[in-house]
């Protein structure tokens, strides 16, 4: 039986203007013609009740198939349209990917402190917890406390800067480690960070305020065997897996046995020839030794149940030969040229 | 304290090289730092004698009267220009004939001078190399071989080792002390120096007396009396000596002085015998504004601690510290009283800081002499003064040791060693070690008995025997071991240092930098910058510069100067802070720490907000930069609701501008504050645009009880949103109305919001508008427009009474 004819009239031309449409929009207004309340296919289902009853259930068919297989071709020219749509929306707006794109640029710590934080990781690793003290300090702290007796020439090692005939601004950290022992029986395991002064003219390598970490443990069986491998191993953490560390005779009137500790140069392993660190091999990194009984004394231990260790060294000083740095004054001027050269550096 | 190689071997008999004595010196504590030889390239050049002056060569455009001389060796003789004065006919004197090498001219050649032919040069001291003096030819005694090398004669072949010895170390303050380390360390046989002195027939006691008053300050003084003596120059292997470790040779007596107490480390010191009245020497105090001469040509104020050296009527020199003018020995002196004495080192240490006058002696003794040593040094000393002034010493040394002191006893447990150490050598090689290093050791009982020498002052208990064994047994061979298997302990960090960290970290976040600027203050830029409270500024009693002379009060000065620094380097747009501990008078909660300190947070910005970029709007940074950064800071140590409050009207610190500046206060806790820098603070560091700040007390709002985090349940209804647009007067603040809007207690008002503020033509002169965001939210129903319409009437209908307010779009 051949189809209806207005139904397949309606059909072919409804999809020969799908077929044409050229917008979305178009698109929409062929489908509200044909297909919406009041749309020509639409009409004709809703004439069904006009038509003699044998007819009606073929022309309903017709109509509902026509219909399905109109609402495919719109919908598949829906999409057609949109994505070209799509494609001409984002071509009048195309964007210049070499543009910078919209940073908030993060500003940095200072060097000293990223090396002090190092330090504090490597030595929170091995158990030791953190202590500070106060920059302004007794003589007795300072020194007395220490083992520096009265009128001797040991206290000419730390040309130091006065407030009062007993205050001065401490010239190492170690009243720190006073401080700590008096406040806590043993064992302690402390690391002691601050600021330090010593009345240096300042010049490319001295400064007169200059940043210090100390170590310190005192327990039953601690030993300079201790104090090695721990240095040892604080060096291969902070400069490297092939650096050492090596122990000079030297004097301070809080230690005993007293070192001064080197660390194999990272520039060149100790291979040299070497302009960092002048063809020595070695760094000289800091002062340590075995703590005085003197001063386990004065704070209340005693030398036959505990021994202790200590250590000492410039926190600048390890920062200017991290980052290659010829010149300790550049961390005081704190030139925004210099401090931003430490913003994109990897952390630990 | 330079020492030469040469002279160490006359005292160990070591085959090393000076280079490998320089590095086991410096492995046992003994730094070497520098080793060098004496002059450097000099070869050929011997003992010449000038023989005949063959012609006269007018004066040179130098002044020089140019002579042409005849050079004699053994063997040949040379025709040499000479210009010097001390070049006459007899004199031997260092000569290079061609061929020979001098170290600043290289190889010396025949050359033509004034029309002849000079063959070789007739040397000065700088030519040699060993002075800068170039007045003259270096003149030889007449006894000086002819034709022999001239490095060898005068001990040039020799290296210079260059040694910091540790202030607890002052017996290694001589070549002697150090030739003993070298021992120790080598195995290599020590020898000192043979005591021998032939004396004549005069007793000493009948030549001088002593008379030592002062015995707590000079417990031991010896002399001894040498006469008969001639003043010359020093013998050339001794002044040569003296010039390579650093010391000016001056004349034979008072050369020896300063030898001996090189070689011994034992100070000396030459007193012309006739200057002393009654020929008696007196040990006592200074009296009470005593005055004298020293050898330098000073006239010192002397104190009653001071020991001072007399004859009966006056002061001859400030006992171990430095001689007197009027007792030196002169050209004309014949007879000298030598001294050798012990001084107590910190009455030394106190005189010579007193006077600031530091000499070779005072160094020594402030250090600690050796109370036994002063005999044989003065036997020592005065036959080679008698040797080189061809005089007699007298018979017997005057000796006023009126309290002998005990050599110090201490036993030594070797398990003690390895407690230290954590190893330890054997107990054979600690016993050779102790007994090379000078102590008497008793090997017999379980433990060491050992005495301790004279010299060794540092010695005190049995671990710095302990330290005696490691460093000449050697650091290297001490292991490596991990103390494990002890105590755990928490490990913590201080609470200020935690929350700084925080904070800094979220300052970076924000794009600011850290800095660390110096903690001395430029009182006089201070007071400039409008500190007004001087009186609580900490002073440094020795300041290296006025610029650095107090303790910073506040972070702003080192701030402000680092943006100056920046500025000035073309820097203009500068974001930063620093975090420190601020100064300031002892307050009775500080307890045994004798200042107050407190660990601030300073923030300072100034020029663009952002870098100038294609999306970045230009604008420059304002005050509400600094409240945020404050804010975002304290925010990250947990605190998000400081109050801001006004400055009371005459509390506004100069250095801020007045009404563009407040407290930041929490729970009555003052936390800091923030605000624009006043013009007068601005032009006391010279910057260039507006500057803001903030300064936070990290210590302060440690205090505070830490904030507790609590979960609250998520809201299950949907909040309603509604816009407050009001038109107000421009003096009423945000503050105040949003203040208004909670002190309505609307349980329901769950947010309040300011989204805009606006100034400008469409509200009127004299008006502000602002619009909030008013969030409204049950916990237990979703709110109908009807509940929530009522509740924005309410508190437009509050805000409007209270602030007179229009509301806009209503």
């Amino acid at each position: 039986m051949a189809a209806d004819p207005r139904v397949q009239e309606v059909l072919e031309r409804a999809l020969a203007e799908v077929a044409g449409a050229r917008s979305t929009s178009d698109l929409e207004q062929v489908r509200v013609r044909v297909l919406g309340r009041a749309g020509q296919l639409t009409a004709v289902l809703r004439a069904l009740g006009s038509i003699p009853a044998a007819e009606r259930p073929k022309v309903g068919e017709q109509a509902n198939r026509a219909k399905a297989e109109l609402e495919a071709a719109i919908a598949a020219r829906l999409e057609t349209l949109k994505a070209e749509e799509h494609r001409l929306t984002l071509e009048a707006d195309r964007p210049d990917l070499t543009l910078p794109g919209r940073r908030v640029p993060p500003g940095a710590v200072h060097p000293i402190t990223r090396v002090t934080e190092e330090i504090i990781e490597v030595f929170e690793g091995l158990g030791f917890s953190v202590a500070e003290g106060p920059e302004v300090e007794s003589d007795y702290y300072n020194f007395a406390a220490l083992n520096f007796p009265d009128d001797h020439p040991a206290r000419d090692m730390q040309d130091t800067f006065h407030l009062s005939a007993d205050t001065l601004l401490r010239t190492h950290t170690s009243p720190v480690q006073i401080r700590t022992m008096k406040a806590q029986r043993p064992p302690v395991r402390v690391i002691c960070l601050g600021k330090v002064y010593r009345r240096d003219i300042l010049d490319a390598t001295h400064s007169p305020m200059f940043h210090q970490v100390e170590g310190l443990a005192v327990d039953r069986h601690i030993t300079m065997a201790d104090l090695k491998a721990t240095l040892q191993l604080f060096a291969r953490e902070m400069f490297g897996p092939t650096s050492g560390v090596r122990f000079r005779p030297s004097f301070f009137p809080f230690t005993e046995p007293s070192a001064e500790f080197d660390v194999r140069c990272f520039k060149c392993g100790g291979e040299g020839p070497c302009r960092f660190c002048k063809s020595a091999g070695w760094l000289e990194i800091g002062g340590s030794g075995m703590v005085h009984p003197n001063v386990l004394r004065n704070v209340g231990y005693d030398p036959e149940e505990v021994t202790g260790w200590a250590f000492g060294m410039g926190i600048d000083r390890i920062a200017l030969l991290k980052y290659e740095i010829d010149d300790i004054r550049l961390f005081f001027d704190n030139d925004l040229r210099f401090l931003q050269q430490f913003a994109g550096l990897p952390g630990r | 304290m330079k020492i030469t190689y040469r002279w160490l071997q006359e005292f160990v008999e070591t085959d090393l090289d000076a280079r490998a004595v320089a590095d086991r010196l410096t492995n046992a504590g003994i730094g070497v730092e520098q080793v060098a030889p004496v002059v450097e390239g000099l070869a050929g050049v011997v003992v010449g004698e000038i023989e005949a002056v063959e012609r006269d060569l007018g004066t040179s455009a130098a002044g020089h009267h140019n002579r042409l001389v005849r050079v004699a060796l053994p063997d040949r003789r040379f025709s040499v220009v000479c210009g010097a004065p001390n070049a006459a006919v007899g004199v031997r004197a260092a000569f290079a004939p061609p061929g020979a090498r001098l170290p600043g001219l290289g190889e010396v050649k025949a050359a033509r001078i004034r029309g002849v032919v000079s063959e070789g040069i007739l040397c000065s001291e700088q030519e040699i190399g060993v002075s800068d003096d170039h007045g003259g030819i270096l003149a030889l005694p007449a006894e000086a071989p002819l034709g022999a090398d001239l490095s060898t004669y005068l001990g040039l072949d020799d290296w210079i080792l260059d040694i910091e010895i540790t202030p607890n170390r002052p017996d290694a303050l001589s070549v002697v002390g150090v030739a003993r380390e070298v021992a120790a360390l080598t195995g290599a046989p020590f020898r000192f120096p043979k005591v021998q002195v032939a004396e004549g027939e005069t007793e000493a006691a009948a030549l001088a007396t002593l008379d030592i008053q002062a015995t707590d300050l000079c417990p031991r003084f010896c002399a001894r009396v040498i006469t008969g003596l001639t003043v010359k120059p020093s013998p050339p292997w001794l002044a040569q000596r003296l010039r390579a470790v650093g010391l000016r040779p001056i004349n034979n007596l008072v050369d020896v002085t300063n030898y001996i107490m090189w070689e011994l480390g034992q100070p000396l010191h030459a007193f012309d015998l006739d200057t002393l009245a009654q020929h008696t020497v007196v040990v006592r105090r200074a009296r009470p504004g005593e005055r004298m001469k020293t050898l330098d040509g000073q006239e010192r104020a002397l104190g009653p601690d001071m020991a001072l050296v007399c004859d009966p009527e006056h002061a001859v020199g400030i006992g171990g510290v430095m001689g007197g003018a009027d007792s030196e020995v002169t050209a004309s002196t014949t007879r000298v009283l030598l001294e050798a004495a012990y001084w107590d080192p910190g009455s030394i240490r106190r005189t010579s800081r007193a006077l600031g006058l530091s000499t070779d002696a005072a160094y020594r003794f402030e250090r600690g002499g050796d109370i036994e040593a002063p005999p044989d040094v003065l036997a020592r000393a005065a036959q080679l003064m008698g040797d080189l002034g061809g005089g007699a010493v007298a018979r017997g040394a005057l000796d006023a040791y009126p309290a002998p002191r005990p050599l110090r006893r201490l036993g030594l447990r070797l398990a003690r060693v390895e407690r230290v150490i954590g190893a330890s050598p054997s107990r054979e090689e600690a016993v050779r070690i102790l007994q090379t290093l000078g102590f008497a050791v008793d090997d017999s009982g379980d433990d060491l008995q050992v005495v301790v020498p004279s010299f060794r002052r540092d010695i005190h208990q049995e671990d710095d025997l302990v330290e005696e064994i490691a460093r000449i047994w050697g650091y290297d061979k001490i292991p490596l071991t991990l103390a494990g298997g002890g105590e755990i302990i928490p490990v913590k960090r201080p609470p200020g240092l935690r929350v700084a960290r925080a904070m800094s970290r979220a300052l970076n976040a924000a794009g600011l930098f850290e800095c660390v600027s110096w903690s001395f203050v430029d009182p006089e830029r201070l007071a400039r910058l409008g500190w007004s409270d001087a009186a609580a500024l900490i002073a440094l009693q020795n300041p290296l510069s006025v610029e650095r002379s107090a303790l910073r009060p506040s972070l702003l000065p080192g701030l402000l100067e680092v943006i100056a620094i920046n500025a000035n380097r073309q820097t203009p747009d500068v974001r930063i802070f620093e975090v420190g501990n601020v100064f300031a008078p002892h307050r009775p909660e500080d307890g045994d720490r004798p200042a107050h300190e407190d660990l601030r947070l300073g923030i300072a910005l100034t020029g663009l907000r952002a870098p100038r970029a294609w999306f970045n709007a230009r604008d420059r940074v304002d005050l509400y930069d600094a409240k945020g950064m404050a804010q975002t800071a304290l925010a990250a140590a947990g605190i998000a609701d400081a109050d801001t409050v006004p400055f009371a009207d005459d509390r506004v610190p100069a250095y801020l501008e007045p009404g563009r500046a407040a407290r930041l206060v929490r729970g009555g806790v003052e936390l800091g504050y923030f605000g624009e820098l006043a013009r007068p603070a601005r032009e006391a560091f010279d910057l260039p645009a507006s500057v803001f700040v903030a300064e936070l007390s990290v210590t302060a709002l440690t205090a505070l009880p830490p904030p507790s985090t609590r979960y609250e349940p998520l809201p299950r209804f949907p909040a309603v949103q509604r816009d407050l647009a009001i038109v107000v007067a421009a003096a009423v603040t945000a503050g105040e109305v949003e203040a208004a809007i909670r002190g309505m207690g609307l349980p329901l008002l769950t947010r309040i919001s300011l989204f805009d503020v606006y100034t400008g033509g469409q509200v009127g002169a004299g008006k502000r508008s602002l619009a909030w965001s008013l969030t409204f939210q049950a916990p237990d129903r979703t709110l109908t427009d009807a509940e929530v319409n009522r509740l924005h009437e309410q508190i437009v209908a509050e805000i409007v009474r209270r602030f007179q307010a229009e509301v806009r779009g209503a």
